[in-house]
Protein backbone atom coordinates (compact mmCIF):
# COMPACT_ATOMS: atom_id res chain seq x y z
CA UNK A 1 0.00 0.00 0.00
CA UNK A 2 2.86 2.53 0.92
CA UNK A 3 4.10 1.71 -2.35
CA UNK A 4 1.17 2.14 -4.11
CA UNK A 5 1.15 5.43 -2.52
CA UNK A 6 4.75 6.19 -3.54
CA UNK A 7 4.71 5.74 -6.96
CA UNK A 8 1.48 7.85 -7.58
CA UNK A 9 2.00 10.72 -4.96
CA UNK A 10 3.30 12.53 -7.61
CA UNK A 11 0.71 12.96 -10.01
CA UNK A 12 -1.80 13.29 -7.23
CA UNK A 13 -0.70 16.02 -5.45
CA UNK A 14 0.16 17.89 -8.77
CA UNK A 15 -3.55 17.66 -9.77
CA UNK A 16 -4.53 18.71 -6.56
CA UNK A 17 -2.09 21.30 -6.61
CA UNK A 18 -2.86 22.60 -9.98
CA UNK A 19 -6.75 22.96 -9.24
CA UNK A 20 -6.15 24.77 -5.37
CA UNK A 21 -2.79 26.88 -5.40
CA UNK A 22 -2.82 26.08 -1.90
CA UNK A 23 0.19 24.26 -0.87
CA UNK A 24 -1.03 22.93 2.47
CA UNK A 25 -4.08 22.20 1.20
CA UNK A 26 -3.08 19.93 -1.13
CA UNK A 27 -1.10 18.15 1.32
CA UNK A 28 -4.17 17.28 3.07
CA UNK A 29 -6.43 16.15 -0.14
CA UNK A 30 -3.96 14.38 -1.46
CA UNK A 31 -4.06 12.27 1.61
CA UNK A 32 -8.00 12.14 1.59
CA UNK A 33 -7.73 10.86 -2.12
CA UNK A 34 -5.26 8.12 -1.14
CA UNK A 35 -7.89 7.41 1.34
CA UNK A 36 -11.11 7.42 -1.20
CA UNK A 37 -8.61 4.89 -3.65
CA UNK A 38 -7.76 2.72 -0.72
CA UNK A 39 -11.48 2.22 0.74
CA UNK A 40 -12.95 1.74 -3.37
CA UNK A 41 -9.60 -0.08 -4.59
CA UNK A 42 -12.15 -3.12 -5.41
CA UNK A 43 -13.82 -0.76 -8.11
CA UNK A 44 -11.35 -0.50 -10.21
CA UNK A 45 -10.98 -3.07 -13.08
CA UNK A 46 -8.21 -4.12 -14.04
CA UNK A 47 -4.67 -2.30 -13.53
CA UNK A 48 -4.81 -0.41 -16.82
CA UNK A 49 -7.62 1.50 -15.78
CA UNK A 50 -5.82 2.39 -12.34
CA UNK A 51 -4.07 5.90 -13.49
CA UNK A 52 -7.79 7.34 -15.29
CA UNK A 53 -9.19 5.88 -12.35
CA UNK A 54 -7.01 7.61 -9.76
CA UNK A 55 -6.96 10.85 -11.67
CA UNK A 56 -10.90 11.18 -11.37
CA UNK A 57 -11.13 10.40 -7.58
CA UNK A 58 -8.96 13.03 -7.19
CA UNK A 59 -10.85 15.43 -9.45
CA UNK A 60 -13.41 14.43 -6.90
CA UNK A 61 -11.99 14.99 -3.88
CA UNK A 62 -10.70 17.93 -5.10
CA UNK A 63 -14.51 19.23 -6.18
CA UNK A 64 -16.36 17.93 -2.49
CA UNK A 65 -13.71 20.06 -0.86
CA UNK A 66 -15.05 23.30 -2.95
CA UNK A 67 -18.48 22.53 -2.73
CA UNK A 68 -18.58 22.27 0.79
CA UNK A 69 -16.20 25.21 1.32
CA UNK A 70 -18.30 27.25 -0.88
CA UNK A 71 -14.49 28.64 -2.13
CA UNK A 72 -14.20 29.74 -5.11
CA UNK A 73 -11.36 28.46 -7.19
CA UNK A 74 -10.14 31.83 -8.42
CA UNK A 75 -6.73 32.98 -7.21
CA UNK A 76 -5.63 36.42 -7.44
CA UNK A 77 -1.72 36.13 -9.19
CA UNK A 78 -0.49 38.18 -5.44
CA UNK A 79 -1.94 34.81 -4.04
CA UNK A 80 -0.19 31.98 -5.46
CA UNK A 81 3.01 30.62 -3.70
CA UNK A 82 5.80 28.76 -5.09
CA UNK A 83 5.50 25.36 -4.62
CA UNK A 84 8.59 22.99 -4.44
CA UNK A 85 9.81 21.56 -7.02
CA UNK A 86 13.36 19.47 -6.66
CA UNK A 87 16.46 20.22 -9.03
CA UNK A 88 15.06 24.20 -9.69
CA UNK A 89 14.94 27.13 -7.57
CA UNK A 90 15.71 30.16 -8.49
CA UNK A 91 13.98 33.60 -8.14
CA UNK A 92 13.27 33.15 -12.14
CA UNK A 93 11.68 30.46 -12.21
CA UNK A 94 9.86 31.01 -9.06
CA UNK A 95 8.27 34.27 -10.92
CA UNK A 96 7.81 32.06 -14.36
CA UNK A 97 5.95 29.51 -12.17
CA UNK A 98 3.89 31.97 -10.34
CA UNK A 99 2.60 34.03 -13.25
CA UNK A 100 1.53 30.89 -15.26
CA UNK A 101 -0.20 29.06 -12.08
CA UNK A 102 -1.92 32.18 -11.92
CA UNK A 103 -2.99 32.53 -14.95
CA UNK A 104 -4.20 28.75 -15.00
CA UNK A 105 -6.41 29.60 -11.76
CA UNK A 106 -8.29 31.84 -14.01
CA UNK A 107 -9.00 29.14 -16.75
CA UNK A 108 -12.19 26.94 -16.00
CA UNK A 109 -11.82 23.84 -13.55
CA UNK A 110 -12.31 21.65 -16.87
CA UNK A 111 -9.71 23.83 -19.03
CA UNK A 112 -7.01 23.35 -15.83
CA UNK A 113 -7.33 19.68 -15.48
CA UNK A 114 -7.17 18.76 -19.18
CA UNK A 115 -3.90 20.98 -19.52
CA UNK A 116 -2.57 19.17 -15.93
CA UNK A 117 -3.53 15.57 -17.20
CA UNK A 118 -1.84 15.69 -20.80
CA UNK A 119 1.32 17.24 -19.70
CA UNK A 120 2.10 15.23 -17.23
CA UNK A 121 4.54 12.83 -17.92
CA UNK A 122 3.27 9.33 -17.96
CA UNK A 123 -0.34 9.65 -19.07
CA UNK A 124 -0.99 8.91 -22.47
CA UNK A 125 -4.01 9.96 -24.34
CA UNK A 126 -6.47 7.50 -23.74
CA UNK A 127 -5.79 7.81 -19.73
CA UNK A 128 -6.31 11.53 -19.84
CA UNK A 129 -9.38 11.00 -22.13
CA UNK A 130 -10.63 8.01 -19.49
CA UNK A 131 -10.09 10.21 -16.59
CA UNK A 132 -11.88 13.55 -17.94
CA UNK A 133 -15.01 10.61 -19.37
CA UNK A 134 -14.07 12.34 -22.88
CA UNK A 135 -13.16 11.23 -26.37
CA UNK A 136 -9.73 11.10 -27.28
CA UNK A 137 -10.83 13.94 -30.23
CA UNK A 138 -12.17 15.64 -27.52
CA UNK A 139 -9.22 15.98 -25.22
CA UNK A 140 -7.54 17.08 -28.47
CA UNK A 141 -9.58 19.80 -28.89
CA UNK A 142 -9.97 21.00 -25.32
CA UNK A 143 -6.36 20.97 -25.31
CA UNK A 144 -6.08 23.22 -27.96
CA UNK A 145 -8.35 25.70 -26.90
CA UNK A 146 -7.20 25.46 -22.76
CA UNK A 147 -3.57 26.35 -24.52
CA UNK A 148 -5.26 29.38 -25.97
CA UNK A 149 -6.84 30.86 -23.73
CA UNK A 150 -4.23 30.24 -21.46
CA UNK A 151 -1.80 32.49 -24.09
CA UNK A 152 -4.59 35.17 -23.61
CA UNK A 153 -4.27 35.27 -19.81
CA UNK A 154 -0.18 34.92 -20.00
CA UNK A 155 -0.39 38.38 -21.92
CA UNK A 156 1.51 41.13 -20.50
CA UNK A 157 3.88 38.37 -18.66
CA UNK A 158 6.46 37.52 -21.84
CA UNK A 159 8.97 39.20 -19.54
CA UNK A 160 8.91 36.95 -17.39
CA UNK A 161 8.11 34.03 -19.10
CA UNK A 162 11.25 34.58 -21.04
CA UNK A 163 13.91 35.50 -18.58
CA UNK A 164 15.25 31.87 -17.69
CA UNK A 165 15.74 31.21 -21.53
CA UNK B 1 1.25 39.37 -29.06
CA UNK B 2 2.13 39.82 -32.84
CA UNK B 3 -0.10 39.68 -36.11
CA UNK B 4 1.85 37.22 -37.74
CA UNK B 5 -0.46 34.91 -39.54
CA UNK B 6 1.39 31.95 -38.74
CA UNK B 7 0.79 32.81 -35.15
CA UNK B 8 -2.18 30.88 -35.04
CA UNK B 9 -0.04 27.60 -36.08
CA UNK B 10 2.58 28.16 -32.99
CA UNK B 11 0.34 25.85 -30.82
CA UNK B 12 -0.43 23.22 -33.41
CA UNK B 13 2.77 22.90 -34.53
CA UNK B 14 3.76 22.13 -30.65
CA UNK B 15 1.19 19.35 -30.22
CA UNK B 16 2.33 17.88 -33.85
CA UNK B 17 -0.98 18.50 -35.07
CA UNK B 18 0.30 19.97 -38.42
CA UNK B 19 1.28 17.76 -41.62
CA UNK B 20 4.51 17.45 -43.02
CA UNK B 21 4.00 19.84 -45.58
CA UNK B 22 2.40 22.53 -42.87
CA UNK B 23 5.34 21.43 -40.47
CA UNK B 24 8.23 21.75 -43.37
CA UNK B 25 6.59 25.39 -44.17
CA UNK B 26 5.87 26.63 -40.54
CA UNK B 27 9.86 25.97 -39.65
CA UNK B 28 10.72 27.66 -43.02
CA UNK B 29 8.83 30.70 -41.63
CA UNK B 30 10.52 30.42 -38.54
CA UNK B 31 14.00 30.99 -39.51
CA UNK B 32 13.00 34.63 -40.77
CA UNK B 33 9.95 35.50 -38.49
CA UNK B 34 12.22 36.55 -34.46
CA UNK B 35 8.07 37.49 -33.44
CA UNK B 36 7.20 34.01 -34.23
CA UNK B 37 10.55 32.54 -32.77
CA UNK B 38 9.84 34.33 -29.96
CA UNK B 39 6.14 33.16 -29.31
CA UNK B 40 7.23 29.90 -29.36
CA UNK B 41 9.90 30.42 -26.67
CA UNK B 42 7.03 31.24 -24.67
CA UNK B 43 4.83 28.07 -25.54
CA UNK B 44 8.12 25.85 -24.58
CA UNK B 45 8.26 27.77 -21.46
CA UNK B 46 4.70 26.95 -20.31
CA UNK B 47 5.10 23.38 -21.54
CA UNK B 48 8.03 23.61 -19.28
CA UNK B 49 5.86 25.04 -16.29
CA UNK B 50 2.85 22.97 -17.28
CA UNK B 51 4.75 19.26 -17.03
CA UNK B 52 6.61 19.91 -13.92
CA UNK B 53 5.49 17.42 -11.30
CA UNK B 54 5.51 18.40 -7.47
CA UNK B 55 5.94 16.33 -4.40
CA UNK B 56 4.01 16.49 -1.34
CA UNK B 57 7.17 14.76 1.10
CA UNK B 58 6.21 12.05 3.40
CA UNK B 59 2.51 11.26 3.28
CA UNK B 60 2.83 8.06 3.41
CA UNK B 61 2.42 7.40 7.12
CA UNK B 62 0.04 9.85 7.81
CA UNK B 63 -2.17 8.11 5.11
CA UNK B 64 -1.82 4.34 6.56
CA UNK B 65 -2.66 5.99 10.43
CA UNK B 66 -5.94 7.71 8.67
CA UNK B 67 -6.95 4.96 6.90
CA UNK B 68 -6.56 2.67 10.32
CA UNK B 69 -8.52 5.37 11.81
CA UNK B 70 -11.21 5.29 8.73
CA UNK B 71 -11.60 1.64 8.82
CA UNK B 72 -11.98 1.39 12.82
CA UNK B 73 -14.77 4.28 12.40
CA UNK B 74 -16.32 1.92 9.78
CA UNK B 75 -16.48 -0.91 11.86
CA UNK B 76 -17.82 1.05 14.93
CA UNK B 77 -20.51 2.33 12.49
CA UNK B 78 -21.77 -1.01 11.71
CA UNK B 79 -21.86 -2.59 15.73
CA UNK B 80 -23.58 0.71 16.18
CA UNK B 81 -26.12 0.22 12.55
CA UNK B 82 -26.72 -3.24 14.38
CA UNK B 83 -27.23 -2.29 17.78
CA UNK B 84 -30.10 0.19 15.99
CA UNK B 85 -31.83 -2.56 14.43
CA UNK B 86 -31.84 -5.16 17.27
CA UNK B 87 -33.26 -2.26 19.68
CA UNK B 88 -36.26 -1.69 17.21
CA UNK B 89 -36.22 -5.43 16.35
CA UNK B 90 -36.66 -5.72 20.94
CA UNK B 91 -39.15 -2.68 20.30
CA UNK B 92 -41.08 -4.42 17.68
CA UNK B 93 -41.67 -7.65 19.74
CA UNK B 94 -42.19 -6.16 23.56
CA UNK B 95 -45.17 -4.17 21.69
CA UNK B 96 -46.60 -7.05 20.53
CA UNK B 97 -46.08 -9.30 22.94
CA UNK B 98 -45.91 -7.75 26.24
CA UNK B 99 -47.96 -4.17 25.34
CA UNK B 100 -50.52 -5.00 22.82
CA UNK B 101 -51.90 -8.10 25.35
CA UNK B 102 -51.98 -5.87 28.50
CA UNK B 103 -53.61 -3.22 26.30
CA UNK B 104 -56.26 -5.86 24.67
CA UNK B 105 -56.40 -7.55 28.19
CA UNK B 106 -55.26 -11.01 27.57
CA UNK B 107 -54.53 -13.70 29.64
CA UNK B 108 -51.78 -13.42 31.49
CA UNK B 109 -50.23 -16.53 30.88
CA UNK B 110 -50.91 -16.44 27.26
CA UNK B 111 -48.82 -13.81 26.60
CA UNK B 112 -45.90 -16.93 26.69
CA UNK B 113 -47.65 -19.36 24.89
CA UNK B 114 -47.80 -18.50 20.77
CA UNK B 115 -50.56 -20.72 20.16
CA UNK B 116 -52.98 -19.81 22.96
CA UNK B 117 -51.79 -16.21 22.08
CA UNK B 118 -52.84 -16.82 18.14
CA UNK B 119 -56.37 -18.33 19.73
CA UNK B 120 -56.96 -15.20 22.18
CA UNK B 121 -56.24 -12.94 19.00
CA UNK B 122 -58.49 -14.85 16.92
CA UNK B 123 -61.54 -15.12 19.74
CA UNK B 124 -60.67 -11.08 20.45
CA UNK B 125 -61.09 -10.01 16.91
CA UNK B 126 -63.97 -12.60 16.68
CA UNK B 127 -65.61 -10.87 19.60
CA UNK B 128 -64.89 -7.11 18.59
CA UNK B 129 -66.57 -7.66 15.06
CA UNK B 130 -67.72 -3.97 15.29
CA UNK B 131 -64.11 -2.43 15.52
CA UNK B 132 -62.15 -2.46 12.48
CA UNK B 133 -59.17 -4.70 12.76
CA UNK B 134 -57.20 -2.58 9.89
CA UNK B 135 -57.73 0.52 12.49
CA UNK B 136 -56.00 -1.76 15.65
CA UNK B 137 -52.86 -2.70 13.28
CA UNK B 138 -52.71 0.93 12.17
CA UNK B 139 -52.58 2.32 15.63
CA UNK B 140 -49.70 -0.58 15.91
CA UNK B 141 -48.35 1.07 13.03
CA UNK B 142 -48.22 4.39 14.49
CA UNK B 143 -47.09 3.37 18.11
CA UNK B 144 -43.97 1.47 15.82
CA UNK B 145 -43.51 4.77 14.15
CA UNK B 146 -43.31 7.22 17.35
CA UNK B 147 -40.98 4.49 19.75
CA UNK B 148 -38.71 4.45 16.38
CA UNK B 149 -38.70 8.55 16.01
CA UNK B 150 -37.99 8.72 20.08
CA UNK B 151 -35.16 6.40 19.41
CA UNK B 152 -33.61 8.09 16.41
CA UNK B 153 -34.00 11.36 17.81
CA UNK B 154 -31.66 10.42 20.94
CA UNK B 155 -29.37 8.65 18.82
CA UNK B 156 -29.17 12.35 17.23
CA UNK B 157 -28.72 13.72 20.45
CA UNK B 158 -25.64 11.68 20.98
Amino acid sequence: MTRLITIHKGLVFTIVLRMTNDYDLSQDLTQDAFIKVFMNIKRVKGAAHFKPWICTITRNVVRDHFRKAKRTQAISFENVKDFHVEGKSNIDSTRRRIVIQGALAKLAERDRMILTLTYYEGLSLGEVAQALKMSENAVKVGVHRARKRLRKYLEGYEHELMSIH
Amino acid sequence: MNSCPYIEKIIDYRLHRLTDEERSSFETHLDSCPSCRHELAIEMAVEDELAAEFQPGLIEQAVMRRLEIQREKDIRSFWLYSYRIAVLGITAAIAIFVLLPYLLKFPRSYQLDMGKYAVAFRDFFAGLAAIDPIFLFMGFGYFLLITSSIYALAQLRR
